[in-house]
């Protein structure tokens, strides 16, 4: 039961942060706010995704680690990019 | 089974960075082949893969319950997902082609094309892999047994639907 309210929250946020982030361009006029705001939004899909549909809180902290720092750096990296 | 998952992401990595480097390198043109994508076909596409995810998910959760029939039907749910993509995905290559649009285009569309069929084929080989857990789940074959096949087939495509997370964004939205 405490899989699924967990699996199912996290699917409600995953859908309300992807609607949010469509509108972004329209409700932020600066392409750099709205770039960083979308990227923001990623890293915290991404760890949604990595706790808890692919289970990796409970897994070896290796993995989890690698695996978060992937959805950190990326993001950040392509920030770096677009705002230089 | 997460080197190969791994390997995935260190290859769309470069893909994501290439892209971002070249947008900088040509905003007006990336932007205008933006503003000619089917945005609405992009935010169905992600919704599909995140739900199909969260299909994976809850049968990955009935299997550890040891619900192997209910696990296969969640996996059917989730591949019943993954086919909208791939049909919004494929509609969506032919109304570009329809307005003339190809991969030879401009570096946006190359890039574009690149990106999109290299992950359409990711979604294509994890819809395999999640029929042949599914068929297994259902002959009863990970009852009482170690279900780190079952694990690594969900992680595939979970790892799917997270790559698709960072290229929505950066190709329809940014």
């Amino acid at each position: 039961m405490l899989a699924f309210r967990l699996a199912t929250t996290s699917w409600l946020v995953l859908v309300v942060l992807t609607l949010v982030t469509m509108y972004f361009p329209i409700i932020i006029s600066e392409r750099s706010a709205y770039i960083i705001c979308a990227l923001i939004i990623v890293v915290i899909k991404g760890q949604q995704i990595v706790d808890v549909f692919m289970e990796l809180k409970s897994a070896p902290r290796f993995w989890r680690l690698l695996l978060l720092s992937y959805i950190v750096m990326l993001p950040l990296i392509i920030s770096v990019i677009y705002l230089n | 089974m997460w080197f190969f998952i791994l390997a995935e992401l260190t290859v769309f990595a470069i893909f994501f960075i290439g892209f971002a480097i070249s947008e900088q390198q040509n905003l007006e043109m990336f932007s205008q082949g933006k503003a000619q994508l089917h945005q609405l076909s992009g935010l169905i596409n992600t919704i599909a893969l995140i739900t199909s995810s969260y299909f994976v998910s809850l049968s990955l959760a009935a299997i550890h319950k040891q619900a192997a029939n209910k696990a296969a039907l969640l996996l059917l749910g989730a591949k019943g997902f993954a086919l909208i993509y791939i049909s919004v995905k494929i509609w969506e290559y032919f109304s570009l082609f329809e307005q003339g649009i190809t991969i030879e285009t401009n570096t946006f569309f190359t890039l574009y094309f690149l990106i999109t069929a290299f992950h359409l084929m990711h979604v294509l080989l994890g819809m395999v892999i999640l029929t042949f857990i599914a068929k297994a789940a259902w002959q009863g074959k990970y009852q009482g047994k170690s279900l780190s096949g079952f694990e690594a087939g969900a992680s595939y495509w979970h790892m799917v639907d997270l790559l698709w997370i960072i290229l929505f964004p950066l190709i329809y939205v940014i």
